[in-house]
């Protein structure tokens, strides 16, 4: 009999420290640790393993725990209602151990195969290794999509002695959190990933590069780390090979470029984290100037599981062009946010439906961003694409890290766009003239647009400036920034030009666009909305129908909110 | 070094490898622009401005970075690459505050370097100022004495206190050498080309000179016995004396142009004759007709023009004109008229005008003399009639006026009061509201409708090829004599370029202005404005004498030191503005804020920086850091908010920097300069 308590942050933001304590005090088992078993929103979810049939219990708050209790003390309880089967997608492969084993205890991670990979690797060729990777058809999962074991290869030919393997664990786009749920799930994954590629390419020194907001990973990580040391698997000739390899954890300050493979070496090095001209290639000069391979904390937790299996068993899951499976972070306007793993080649819409239940409150989907600020939006009637890089980039989105941000009905589109450039604009680090001025210019455009003062010509304006940008940065960041508003023009230009030839937002979240009227039949004169509008601008006596002065109207939509009759009118 | 062979631009190039296309190309003479190269520091790629195509790629590729390969076709000019470019450049300028050029120098209709010539004279550099202000106008000790000075309207100072005094510098700049004149610049070697100029003013003797220094064979024609034109048959000896105006249509002589004096086009040659013989023909014959008063009497004995007043008296005729003067208009040919007149031994002259003293053309300071010497002035009123005796003039007949609302030009339009006159006794009538030119001889040139010469506004050209035409004689008809002699120089540019076979035209270059208020200067320290000493006015008016004095060396330089030096020192290194004239940018289109920060920012003794300026180029953090060593400054901020600066907000002189001036001498643009280069020679180039 055991019991798990997820304590990924998403658990412990859900309050599974208090349910874990609770347990550990009361309960006549052991109550152990997990990671995010992908269905954030169920958090904290308890897991009892009788040692036949494993039971869920979800949204488990401390009386739910004080229930379990009393259910395994064989009394009377109610635990049942917190009961709930889970289904979090079978043959999970980046996600294998997540929410299962406890993340802490490198023996729970050696009890499901762990390490078995490298010790297989010590037993081919670094040649055969990266042969492996390469049948296994991995690509990036950091966002480019860009082939694992041509990196490798790179890496492994460049001349040198010294060459170092860097995790890129500074996941920095808005919504997306797959690469914190496997370092705080399966820090194993990732150690074992990146030994494998030190051998291959020849490395004996790997850094894992994560962002300093997630304290939770980089102490799982520093953990798994010392035992991994301790257990002989990194260091001096692990299972007596003659190779020798360890890893050091940098945290970074937090900058979204600093997730671009050259600006994250600067910031390694301690210099400003700004991007540098490709080539030379970090396989060629990255590092100290010494050939690097950075590969992204998805990739690398895939590795082993290549390694075990074979590439040839990786490879028959996906599609020709994008082969095993991918994690995506679900987002925004979903019924059931959380993360899930899906094999490449189905679709948005399954991913949308079938692991994060439709749209929040059964509203209308209009559309999906992919790939964070850097990717682009699919509509609705573009949603069965199959996920495939290819595919994917047809539609003007990308693959991207895995981001998913559903939308719904109520949200503007030309909102949405200025929101993704103003997270870009502030991220972006200032080297390229395009990138710099060019995406602040198109914000302030998109401002103008949202703040009613939207001209003829803007679309224009906008799309001229985009596609510069894109031509004319150096870095993925520059490259991609105006992507959400090139997407949202080309599937949505009509909302753009309501916004600027109408002053209309028909989502109604522009608020300089919004005007509030008082529907004269439906008002009965409560005058609830009166008491509670801010800005004074309702009047009216009681009993008879009330209006609003537009001039003093702050837009705030408290009047609507709390008209029992449906009298506001808002346009 | 293995050898490679490409293609760029469809020239076959073969270079070593292991090279970036950037250095192929500039090695092949194929010019690819650039902002934050330069071959001391490893590349950067952060300006965007070398973007080239390489044939069977899609993308662009940035041409500081790409190494050439073999094989590789290279198009570095195509519209795809010029359009990233141009919106590079229009990006940076949207962010790129400050002053190219001085408002003194945008006013100018000459383009005159004021700022330049002001530093140079406060440095001492007389010659040189004398050199940069004949770059402009071959005429500065005339030009000193009568010009209405637009450049001190736009003077930036009066912000302060009080306008600089830029037209008594470049007076006492042109007086200077006196007799002693250096010489002329000397002229390019002989083009075989020859051009005549009819008209020997200042508009027809610039055009002559600068068409001189280009090597062509220039020959002026002058109806006068003098050249010299308005300057010395209008303006009166008490403002410009004629030895002056001498001394410098010599130096036009001497730098090889021919005067023919006494020759009258249609009289003594005919047009058709000029055009055969010269392969170009520019006039520049003025407007030397008076327009009429347009009343009853105006053909009276006592009536004359102004022009023709002024030109009696300069050529020494005897002119009788009584003791009661009536001058009616009020702009400078006015003044110059009544002051003559007084001079003249008249007992009473007085200015009639049909508006107020505020409305008056004439320049506030003549206006001024004017009434010191004792000229009436009777505003409001407008002769209806001269009222005549035995065929000669004795009274004229006032209409009384009011303001009333503001008309075309934003002055309030005179009103007549129905039934209010005045009969005003005179002996003579001074017509001086107006002037034209006198075509007799040029009617086969086009005319626009105020009866003036048409000429293109962008080429001088007229209807007749290999004829064009400058100053009073053309378009909008007479304005002062800095436009005319704008226009000559403009003018000789173009011909130069026609006389060459090439085709050119004037374009009006991107400049970055910026708009200042006087709180911009309130830390400036008041220091008033130069006046130079006038002479008593009861005893200038008696004699034709000039009025006042040049300033001396010690006042010029003094009142030189006052200039606020609002040009970028950097404009003629600068590599931003080259580019924007080369790209025809519009950076208004994308609106939006600048950033904005002290400036400049003066913390180190020899180095001067202005973050506004600054297009984050790096070239000073890197040369810094890669070629001295020294990191002094560097990059803060982030994204559009990035400036250069110090770490820990230090000053620069607190820093590391060992004041080699790297930094200024490598920044592409004014971000950076070294204060001892600030202005001298750099800013003395000329810019035609």
């Amino acid at each position: 009999m055991r019991i798990t308590v997820g304590k990924g942050s998403c658990g412990i933001a859900a309050g599974a420290d208090a349910v874990f304590d609770t347990l550990k005090g009361k309960a006549p088992c052991p109550v152990a640790v997990t990671g995010c078993i992908g269905t954030c929103h169920l958090e904290p979810i308890v897991s009892v393993d009788d040692g036949e049939t494993l039971q869920t219990y979800v949204k488990v708050d401390e009386k739910g725990a004080g229930e379990i209790v009393k259910m395994l003390n064989g009394e009377e309880n109610r635990a049942a209602d917190y009961r709930r089967d889970l289904d979090c997608g079978s043959n999970r492969i980046a996600l294998r151990n997540c929410g299962i084993i406890n993340p802490e205890s490198i023996d729970e991670y050696i009890a499901k195969d762990g390490y078995e990979a490298v010790k297989k690797c010590f037993s081919m060729s670094p040649e055969q290794v990266i042969e492996e990777i390469k049948i296994s058809g991995l690509r990036g999962r950091g966002g480019a999509g860009f082939p694992t074991w041509f990196k490798w290869r790179a890496a492994r030919d460049s001349a040198g002695d010294k060459k170092y393997v860097i995790c890129n664990a500074d996941e920095g786009d808005p919504g997306a959190f797959m690469d914190r749920a496997i370092i705080e799930g399966d820090p194993h994954a990732v150690i074992e990933g990146m030994i494998a590629a030190a051998f291959a390419i020849g490395a004996d020194e790997g850094i894992v590069y994560v962002r300093a907001e997630y304290p939770l990973a980089i102490v799982r990580l520093g953990k798994a780390l010392e035992q991994a040391r301790k257990k002989g698997f990194l260091g001096e000739n692990p299972f007596g090979s003659d190779f020798s390899f360890d890893i050091s954890v940098k945290a970074g300050a937090g900058a979204f470029v600093c997730g671009e493979e050259t600006a994250l070496i600067a910031s390694l090095e301690g210099e400003r984290g700004m991007p540098r001209l490709k080539p030379p290639f970090p396989a060629q000069k990255g590092y100290r100037k010494k050939p690097s391979n950075i590969n992204n904390v998805e990739t690398y937790a895939n590795v082993p599981w290549i390694i075990r299996n074979g590439g040839k068993a990786f490879a028959s899951i996906g599609t020709e062009d994008s082969k095993g499976s991918k994690v995506f972070a679900l987002t925004g306007k979903i019924a059931n946010g959380g993360l899930a793993e899906v094999p490449m080649g189905c679709t948005v819409r399954d991913v949308v439906y079938k692991f994060g239940g439709g749209v929040r409150g059964g509203k209308e989907l209009k559309a999906v961003q992919l790939g964070g600020p850097s990717g682009g939006c699919i509509p609705k009637g573009l949603t069965d694409v199959e996920i495939d890089y290819k595919s994917l980039a047809a539609t003007g989105a990308i693959m991207g890290s895995g981001g998913m941000v559903v939308m719904d009905e109520d949200t503007c589109m030309v909102d949405m766009a200025r929101f993704f450039l103003d997270f870009t604009c502030k991220e972006s680090c200032g080297k390229c003239t395009h990138c710099r001025i060019g995406n602040k210019r198109m914000l302030e455009i998109l401002e103008r647009i949202c703040g009613g003062g939207g001209k003829n010509g803007d679309i224009e304006l906008l799309t001229e400036l985009g596609e510069e940008i894109k031509a004319g940065s150096l870095c993925a960041l520059g490259q991609t920034a105006p992507n959400p508003v090139l997407t949202t023009i080309r599937y949505f230009r009509n909302e753009y030009e309501e916004h600027i030839n109408e002053k209309r937002c028909a989502a109604r979240q522009c608020k300089p666009l919004l005007a509030y009227s008082v529907d004269k039949e439906k008002c009965m004169g409560c005058a609830v909305c009166a008491r509670k509008c801010p800005g004074g601008a309702i009047a009216g006596t009681v009993r008879s129908a009330h209006s609003i002065d537009a001039e003093k109207c702050v837009k705030c939509g408290n009047c609507a909110d709390v008209c029992k009759f449906g009298a506001i009118n808002v346009k | 070094m293995e050898k490679i062979k490409l293609t760029v631009n469809g020239k076959e190039i073969t270079a070593d490898g292991g090279k970036s296309i950037l250095e192929i190309a500039r090695g092949a003479d194929i010019e690819i622009p650039a902002l934050c190269h330069d071959g001391r520091t490893e590349v950067y790629g952060s300006c965007g401005l070398c973007a080239v195509e390489i044939e069977g790629v899609s993308r662009l590729f940035r041409a500081c970075s790409t190494y050439a390969a073999d094989g590789m076709v290279i198009k570095t000019d195509t519209e795809r690459v010029r359009k990233n470019r141009k919106v590079a450049l229009e990006l940076l300028l949207s962010d790129h505050t400050g002053d190219c050029k001085p408002p003194c120098s945008l006013a100018c209709p000459a383009g005159t370097d004021c700022q330049g010539y002001a530093r140079l004279i406060a440095d001492g550099d007389y010659r040189g100022a004398w050199d940069l202000i004949r770059e402009k106008i071959p005429f500065p000790a005339s030009i000193g004495r009568v010009c209405p000075r637009p450049c001190e309207e736009a003077c930036r100072r009066q912000l302060a206190e009080e306008p600089m005094a830029i037209a008594d510098l470049k007076k006492f700049a042109g007086d200077y050498f006196g007799a002693a004149s250096p010489p002329p610049k000397k002229a390019s070697p002989p083009t075989g080309k020859k051009a005549a100029v009819i008209g020997g003013g200042p508009g027809g003797l610039s055009a002559a000179y600068y068409l001189r220094l280009k090597g062509h064979d220039v020959t002026v024609f002058d109806m006068m016995p003098e050249a010299g034109g308005m300057l010395r048959y209008g303006i009166p000896e008490y403002r410009l004396p004629k030895d002056i105006l001498r001394r410098e249509t010599d130096l036009i002589v001497q730098a090889g142009v021919n005067i023919k004096t006494g020759v009258k086009v249609g009289r003594d040659v005919t047009l058709g004759e000029l055009r055969g013989q010269y392969d170009a023909v520019i006039v520049a014959v003025g407007a030397w007709n008076s327009t009429g008063l347009r009343c009853p009497g105006e053909g009276l004995g006592g009536v004359i023009g102004g022009i023709d007043f002024l030109r009696g008296v300069a050529e020494n005729r005897p002119v009788s004109i009584g003791a009661k003067i009536a001058v009616i208009g009020g702009g400078n040919t006015a003044m110059d008229a009544c002051r003559t007149a007084k001079r003249l031994g008249a007992k009473e002259v007085c200015v009639v005008y049909r508006r107020t003293r505020g409305e008056m053309p004439a320049e506030e300071l003549e206006i001024a003399e004017a009434e010191e010497e004792g000229i009436n002035f009777r505003y409001l009123a407008a002769p209806v009639e001269v009222i005549g005796e035995n065929g000669k003039a004795k009274a004229i007949r006032l209409q009384i006026m009011e303001l009333g609302e503001p008309d075309k030009s934003g002055r309030r339009a005179p009103v007549p009061i129905p039934g209010k006159e005045e009969i005003l006794p005179i002996d003579t009538v001074i017509s001086a509201i107006g002037q034209k030119p006198d075509l007799s001889g040029f009617e086969e040139i086009e005319k626009t409708g105020r009866g003036t010469v048409f000429a293109d506004e962008r080429t001088f050209a007229t209807n007749l090829t290999g004829v064009f035409a400058v100053g009073d004689a053309t378009n909008k008809g007479a304005d002062i004599a800095v436009s005319a002699i704008g226009e000559g120089g403009k003018c000789a540019e173009i011909a130069d370029a026609f006389l060459s076979g090439g085709d050119v035209f004037l374009k009006t270059p991107y400049l970055v202005k910026s708009e200042k208020t006087a709180a911009d200067f309130a830390d400036v320290a008041k220091r008033p404005r130069v006046k130079p000493k006038y002479r008593p006015a009861a005893q200038r008016a008696r004699d034709f004498k000039e009025i006042n004095e040049t300033v001396s060396e010690e006042e010029a330089r003094k009142e030189a030191a006052r200039c606020l030096e609002c040009g970028c020192g950097d404009y003629y290194g600068c590599k931003l503005i080259k580019y924007a004239g080369e790209y025809e940018v519009r950076p208004e289109r994308f609106g939006g804020t600048a950033r904005r920060h002290k400036v400049p920012e003066d913390d180190h003794p020899e180095i001067i920086r202005n973050p506004e300026k600054c297009i984050l180029c790096g070239l000073c953090v890197r040369i810094c850091d890669e070629v001295e060593g020294i990191s002094a400054l560097g990059f803060c901020g982030r994204g559009f908010d990035t400036v250069v600066k110090p770490a820990f907000d230090k000053r620069l002189r607190d820093t590391e920097c060992n004041s080699c001036g790297k930094c200024a001498e490598a920044c592409p643009t004014g971000a950076i300069m070294a204060k001892s280069a600030l202005f001298n020679g750099q800013s003395a180039q000329h810019d035609l």
